[in-house]
């Protein structure tokens, strides 16, 4: 027989545990100062949680720029301490875990039981998406950095805003690439493409693109490989590939399948002639550093690399604050995008002189925001909340650096074409 | 146990029913949205356990496979609702009486196997209609399905600025579960079911045809689970595989019931009462600090729970009576009626 004291202490923890709950109650002396309660939303555990957490960095450092004084650095904001007239924004960070449910309901408790202001998230498009509508039907801003899935900003809300780019315009981007290697390169002849992408929200949306913009530009998919995100395993995927090996290949691929993956085609000695990649599998610069010399000469759009400093001179300040937050870690295409939502939302309030969400929506339609973290250096919204203006480049990984290949204008290093053999490096 | 005993017990339940329909008339109950979202979420969890206590508790076969019939619920609402622009209500229909069928599709082959082969086989049955589901275009893939704006209320079963509409509604999912468990535990059917759990040969020699108690049992279990799948869809506005459909989450359906205490009434319910409220308020208190400090915290407690009493909180509350019932009688110069 279990002794009655020895089944009170577990009680006592569940007890303790429950009575702790008093401390999800928003405190009532935040509302006394001038503060502005802003909610983040990301994959702080779970499969993309290195992805997530350097977005929560991102943001806070925005925040911490906002919130004093910085004039060395060049940013919008960061000259004077707080704004509008001495506010600041505190954070409250949730995890979404990357699911969809968890997302909504964390948005839900941001809004109701924190009472924050607005919220920013929440990476996975798959947890944006719900997320934003919480939002939307609270009339609270959401703004969003870094999901790209093209039906966020095609639902007409007036809450919703996106910097990054979307995979759409990525896809009509990367065809433009084989259109240009075809006129340029000596018997590029790209005919065929493959697509291989994770099955999930991001991947499936970025295919879809991808056929689309494949058509519109004359080129043939010969093979389409989903795999299970998170997979120990690509051998039957990228075997599929080789047999029917098409030119070009495009990759939505993310965090440690992206580098699975290009071990998997060294293993199976396979390449094609040009690889293009959509978001944070090629754009991490950890994972890239993992790969060493076997992620060279694979491709993919970029929004930033610390190798883009010379055009982006305002970033490097920035991104020291950045990497105190990150051990180090530099920002990627995906984690800037954070900071740019932040600084752009401060200049609407700014600008608003209000802190009404729907003046400030308002403004955020009616401006173009300066944004020297953004390859456009501006940020502008069309209807549904899209940045019109997002811009990003086609680097290649060469020599472990990111370099610029396309647009021409933009360019740095010429592109090697096509990707040199796993035997001859 | 004596028919005054059998009154007492509901009386209980009716009592408790009573007081869950009136928490929302408590304004700091109504108003507190986290609170309201802790308080249905502990209600369809209790619900989609009991499901699954049917056939896991009270018929002893443990399927790690409730999520197919979850999910098949979940997807049946979803598409009246987004692929045809219907009202949920004969999605739900649709979707209970499929999954029941695929139910006793799936089980009448996996009954033969016993024991641990059993479960092995529901965990297979999981990963193939999770991956069938991420590739099938007709019901969104891997995209999944996201609710439209509609209009609010019971038509549609979509509340947007309250959550009052989802409480009730998940207050009679969980009074129709326990209620029809409740009904089978005191007549023949439950008693046949617990019958073949303690011993299938023994049964069938009394004349219990355990392969028809297993099967009926399996396919309203499945159809159950799928209306608290159908719930789930509803009040999240969103289908997909992987939120639905996952071995994640059918783990859920056995941890709440395991935790509670398996084959118990009373089980599911404390599991979950217990389980979600440490889930939610771990996550909203340490979730944010990152680095999974809050599933740690959440883990540890369960290790906690489950060392002490493996019999689920259930045997922990029956210990505890007893020993309060044996002090008392004790005091009173007695003997305690359970004493040896």
């Amino acid at each position: 027989m279990v002794h009655y004291k020895s089944l009170i202490k577990p009680w006592l923890l569940v007890v303790a545990a429950l009575c702790a709950l008093s401390g999800v109650v928003p405190s009532p002396a935040l509302a006394q100062e001038k503060v502005i309660k802003i909610g983040t939303i990301f994959p702080l555990t779970g499969p993309v949680a290195l992805a997530g957490q350097r977005c929560k960095a991102a943001v806070e450092t925005a925040v911490e720029i906002l919130n004093n004084k910085y004039p060395n650095i060049k940013v919008p904001l960061a000259d004077k301490k707080g704004f509008l007239d001495g506010y600041k924004f505190v954070l409250v960070h949730a995890d979404s875990q990357g699911k969809a449910d968890v997302g909504k309901a964390e948005a839900e408790r941001l809004i109701n039981q924190e009472g924050v202001w607005g919220l920013i998230g929440a990476y996975n498009s798959s947890v944006s998406m719900p997320a934003s509508f919480v939002a939307e039907r609270a009339k609270k801003i959401f703004m969003c950095g870094a999901s790209s899935s093209a039906a966020l900003t095609q639902r007409n809300m007036k809450f919703f805003f996106r910097t990054a780019s979307t995979d759409e315009i990525e896809s009509h981007e990367f065809v433009e690439v084989l259109k240009w290697l075809n006129k340029t390169q000596k018997n590029a002849n790209i005919k065929t493409l493959g697509l291989i992408y994770e099955n999930s929200v991001f991947g499936k949306h970025a295919a879809e693109e991808a056929k689309k913009a494949a058509a519109a530009g004359g080129f043939e998919v010969i093979t389409d490989v989903p795999f299970t995100p998170g997979a120990t395993n690509l051998d039957s995927e990228v075997q599929t590939m080789k047999s029917k090996n098409p030119d070009a290949l495009f990759g939505a691929v993310l965090g440690a399948d992206y580098a699975l993956m290009v071990k998997t085609m060294k293993k199976m000695n396979w390449n094609p002639k040009v690889s293009l990649n959509y978001c944070s599998g090629y754009q991490d610069p950890v994972i890239a550093k993992q790969l060493g010399p076997d992620a060279n000469f694979f491709m993919g759009s970029t929004g930033y690399s610390p190798q883009f400093s010379k055009m982006m001179p305002a970033v490097a300040e920035v991104e020291k604050i950045f990497k105190t937050k990150t051990g180090g870690v530099p920002y990627d295409s995906d984690s800037i995008q954070e900071s740019v939502a932040m600084f752009v939302l401060a200049q609407a309030i700014e600008k608003a002189r209000s802190l009404d969400p729907e003046t400030v929506a308002k403004t955020l339609y009616a401006n173009t925001w300066t944004s020297p973290l953004s390859l456009s250096g501006k940020v502008a919204f069309a209807p549904g909340g899209q940045n019109k203006l997002s811009l990003s480049i086609i680097t290649q990984l060469q020599g472990g650096e990111y370099k610029r290949i396309f647009p021409k204008e933009s360019a740095d290093s010429k592109a090697v074409f096509p990707i040199t053999a796993w035997d001859k490096r | 146990m004596n028919h005054r005993a059998l009154k007492r017990k509901d009386l209980f339940w009716l009592a408790l029913v009573v007081l869950l329909a009136l928490m929302p008339a408590v304004s700091a109950v109504a108003t507190n949205t986290f609170l309201m979202h802790v308080l249905i979420l502990i209600l369809l969890f209790s619900a989609m356990a009991q499901t699954w206590n049917i056939i896991g508790g009270y018929g002893g076969q443990t399927s790690f496979g409730h999520s197919v019939f979850f999910g098949i619920g979940a997807y049946g609402a979803g598409m009246a609702v987004v692929t045809y622009g219907l009202s949920p209500w004969p999605g739900i229909g649709i979707g209970m009486v499929a999954a029941a069928a695929v139910a006793v599709l799936i089980s009448y082959p996996c009954f033969k196997l016993s024991g641990h082969y059993f479960a092995i086989a529901t965990f297979a049955i999981v990963e193939i209609f999770h991956r069938m589901f991420l590739v099938w275009y007709w019901v969104g893939g891997a995209l999944g399905l996201d609710y439209p704006v509609v209009e609010q209320g019971l038509k549609n079963f979509m509340w947007y600025d309250t959550k009052t509409g989802y409480y009730y509604g998940a207050l009679a999912l969980f009074v129709l579960v326990f209620g029809i468990v409740r009904f089978l535990e005191s007549h023949r059917f439950g008693y046949y079911l617990r019958a073949v759990r303690e011993g299938q040969e023994t049964a069938e020699s009394l004349g219990v045809n355990s392969q028809a108690i297993k099967l009926t049992a399996m396919a309203l279990s499945a159809a159950l689970a799928a209306m608290c799948g159908a719930f789930f869809g509803q009040y999240n506005l969103r289908v997909d595989p992987s939120m639905v459909m996952s071995l994640d989450m059918s783990m859920k359906f056995v941890l709440v019931t395991i935790l509670g205490g398996a084959g118990t009434l009373a089980g599911p319910l404390l599991g979950a009462a217990v389980l979600i409220p440490l889930q939610e308020y771990t996550r909203a208190l340490w979730g944010g600090l990152g680095g999974g400090v809050d599933l740690i915290v959440f883990g540890v407690l369960i290790i906690i729970i489950v060392i002490k009493q493996p019999a689920g909180i259930s045997g922990m509350v029956r210990d505890i009576a007893k020993h309060i019932e044996r002090r008392r009688a004790a005091a009173k110069g007695g003997t305690s009626i359970d004493a040896p």
